[in-house]
């Protein structure tokens, strides 16, 4: 026995102090006075990150602005979407920024600040496929039976498709850019996912012969759509959602949000803060 | 109490997904293994060197990495999307997960396999070609038999290594336990709960594999119980055979 | 649609494929160690029958082996987190637990899975020790450390290379599977690479060349230990 906890102890020593030396090459070192956000990292124009780990995009610059305003250093932390909240669970970061949408079956997980953006949902389809004509949010729904539809996994848009059309053939993915390859090699027929990050997909080679289908879906139209895309707190951490929500409401009236949203989306996404 | 409610029957559902994802696989990879390995055992030295490389590279490179190079990395082949039959496996990810597993045990059981007929004695060989058997003949009542008997206890892990590789399926959207397990995740966040009852699952399979594996070796190996309680012996084990 | 090595090089992913195999083998590696000791200390339960702690073992290596690596994963990573940052502290490191994070769990979980089946090994290797060396060693009056040390580990090692090297391999390629919850080593970063530059086959291609490449290094490696080990067994 006493052989074993030896054994034990020293594994974990030279384990932990390895990992030490790994960790300080790769990610930073966190401390106090320190903002570490998780977010997806494949998801443009939300958050991308490229070959050295740098995470840019609309809310690596609300990540930045609120770390700012907050005086505090930001560290991102790439996740896959449907792993954020059990990693916020976790503690293995303080907040989420990756345009997530306020649920109310997220709430019961975690908190939310304020919602500081706002999109609609719509689907991508093939240029004058059967779909694309559609122009009415029932006969889309409807006629999606039995098609192949791109979905993220964990997202509002799977969740709404869960529920809304049981009939068609989901596929889910961890990353969006997975499901726009899959959508341009024809491995889909459409894709659900929010306005923004569709347009992203049209506006690049691979999507040049795709259109979006013409029926918004506002997030207002059920419940699974959420209302708004808001920063994740772990739901004890009260304190720092009070000033989560003060700094983001300022940043807000100020204008900021606003700019960084025209600078990836083109156009004013941000949410009025009531 | 309700989770498992929840979780049980949809979890069941993949449960399906993944016995067809196995069968498929093995049944395909069982067969190339058994030509790979005949290959290894041939004196032809290209179907040596494509046999050797064959095993080396699929076994010297992560499933998940295969099933990525399969599914993403030949979908972007334009060759390939515009070949219909080529297409038609890579365009769906069960198919396409089935030819990564079946082509990764494949390399496996001809190893298996290769060790299982290397260690049939000559001199049965040589003894049914005295007796005047076609090649074939001999492959069929002699050789197969014997080498699968051999091989059978790592066959019989391998198939429990193809059982657990279905579950990378659930990275090229396939929904089979893992991948309804995630959705449930997603939907729930009763991770610990859900994977639990995931991971049961997989083991209930498992065990029941163990156990037909076994059964089945005891089924071939009945002569050699026989053999124990002092019928005359077959000595499979070469001894007097020089 | 010009898309060659050069842009890969370009865009730095050559450099961050090079850190994500590091990563890899340092995974692998630690993840081995901490298997090994695994499989050393469960080995012996196992082969010395030690009768509750057996049962333990038992439990332990036919859930590991017959659950998917990817389930066990997804478990640690998101569920026992709480466990894993309380060992953490209590050994006086806590500022590790947020930041090696991924990689901290990444080894507990390859190294619990490939303890499962260094346990195996062992027990295997323990099981050939013919018995007599270790009676005569007690006839002998050696302590039972000594007869450890002297008797014991140095047969069971050179019996268990084989085994081990299967071990070490089946650890790297299982290390790929972190990728999934976010480690960024080899095949998380040619995952990225994939992703953003759309060129999932160059990428994928040179993952999978790089894999091989660290497993038939180091099946060179063992092949000349085992060489080496048989050289000095017939002195």
């Amino acid at each position: 026995m006493k052989l074993k906890k030896g054994e034990l102890t020293m594994k974990l020593k030279v384990l932990s102090l390895l990992a030490c030396l790994i960790a300080s090459t790769g990610s930073v070192l966190a401390a106090d006075g320190e903002l570490s956000i998780g977010t997806e990292g494949a998801y443009p124009p939300w958050s991308m990150s490229d070959a050295n780990g740098n995470v840019t995009g609309f809310d690596a610059d609300v990540g930045a602005l609120l770390c700012a305003k907050l005086e505090l250093k930001c560290h991102f932390v790439v996740q896959a979407f449907d792993g954020l909240i059990p990693a916020l669970k976790a503690k293995r970061f303080d907040v989420i920024i990756s345009g997530m949408s306020i649920t109310a079956d997220r709430k019961k997980e975690i908190n939310f600040s304020v919602g500081y953006a706002e999109l609609a949902n719509m689907f991508v389809a093939p240029k004058g496929s059967d779909l694309a004509g559609i122009t009415d949010v029932d006969t889309l729904l409807k006629s999606l039976a039995g098609k192949k539809v791109g979905v993220q996994a964990g997202t509002t848009h799977a969740h709404f498709l869960e529920k809304r059309a049981p009939d068609a053939d989901l596929k889910t993915y961890d990353t969006l850019d997975q499901m726009q390859i899959d959508l341009a090699s024809g491995r889909i027929d459409t894709a659900f996912a929010d306005q923004s990050a569709l347009q992203d997909f049209l506006d690049k080679p691979d999507g040049k012969n795709f259109q979006l289908v013409n029926v918004q879906i506002k997030s207002s139209s059920d419940a699974t759509l959420g209302e708004g895309i808001g920063v994740g707190i772990a739901q004890e951490n009260t304190e720092l959602k009070g000033k989560i929500d003060k700094a983001l409401c300022e940043l807000i009236a100020d204008g900021s949000v606003g700019k960084a949203s025209q600078k990836w989306f083109k156009t004013d996404i941000s949410r009025p803060c009531n | 109490m309700e989770l498992i409610q929840l979780a049980v029957p949809v979890l069941l559902k993949g449960l399906w997904v993944t016995a067809a994802l196995t069968l498929v696989s093995v049944l395909i990879g069982f067969n190339l293994g058994l030509g790979l390995a005949l290959m290894r055992l041939s004196s032809n030295r290209f179907a040596i060197g494509f046999a050797k490389y064959y095993s080396n590279v699929f076994r010297g490179t992560p499933l998940l990495v295969q099933i990525f190079i399969f599914y993403y990395g030949l979908g972007e082949v334009s060759l390939i999307r515009n070949n219909a039959v080529l297409w038609w496996v890579i365009s769906d990810g069960s198919r396409c997960a089935v030819l990564a597993l079946a082509l990764n045990t494949a390399a496996y059981t001809s190893e298996i396999l290769r060790g299982g007929l290397m260690s049939v004695p000559a001199g049965l060989v040589e003894a049914a070609q005295a007796c005047g058997m076609s090649r074939l003949l001999r492959f069929r009542r002699i050789e197969f038999p014997l080498a699968i008997r051999q091989a059978l206890p790592a066959y019989g892990n391998e198939l429990i290594l193809v059982v657990k590789g279905t579950s990378l399926a659930s990275t090229i959207t396939v929904l089979e336990i893992t991948g309804y397990a995630k959705r449930l995740m997603s939907q729930t966040y009763a991770i610990f709960e859900i994977f639990a009852i995931a991971g049961m699952l997989y083991l209930v399979v498992n065990l029941l594999l163990v156990a037909a594996v076994r059964s089945i070796e005891r089924y071939l190996m009945r002569h050699e119980a026989r053999a124990r309680q002092g019928v005359s012996t077959p000595l499979l084990d070469g001894t007097v055979t020089v | 649609m010009e898309f060659g090595l050069w842009q890969i090089w370009d865009a730095g992913w050559v450099g961050a494929i090079l850190r994500g195999a590091a990563v890899t083998i340092a995974v692998g590696l630690l993840s081995m160690v901490a298997g090994l000791l695994i499989g050393i200390a469960c080995g012996l339960i196992k082969w010395a029958r030690i009768f509750p702690l057996s049962l333990l073992v038992d439990g332990y290596t036919s859930v590991v082996r017959g659950v998917p690596e990817l389930l066990v994963i997804y478990l640690l990573f998101f569920s026992s987190v709480e466990f894993v940052t309380k060992v953490i502290t209590a050994f006086g490191y806590a500022g590790l637990a947020e930041s090696g994070y991924a990689f901290v769990i990444a080894v507990i979980a390859i190294g619990a899975i490939s303890g499962a089946y260094s346990t195996e090994v062992i027990r295997g290797a323990l099981a050939s020790i013919p018995s007599g060396h270790i009676e005569a060693a007690r006839a002998l009056g050696l302590p039972g450390s000594r007869i450890f040390r002297r008797i014991i580990a140095p047969q069971m090692l050179r019996i268990a290379v084989p085994g081990i090297n299967n071990v070490w391999q089946t650890t790297v390629k299982d290390t790929a599977l972190v990728s999934v919850v976010g480690l960024q080593e080899l095949m998380r970063t040619s995952y990225i690479g994939a992703n953003s530059t759309r060129h999932p086959f160059i990428f994928y291609l040179i993952a999978a060349v790089v894999y091989l490449v660290i497993t038939l290094v180091s099946q060179a490696g063992f092949d000349g230990m085992e060489r080496l080990l048989r050289l000095r067994a017939r002195r």
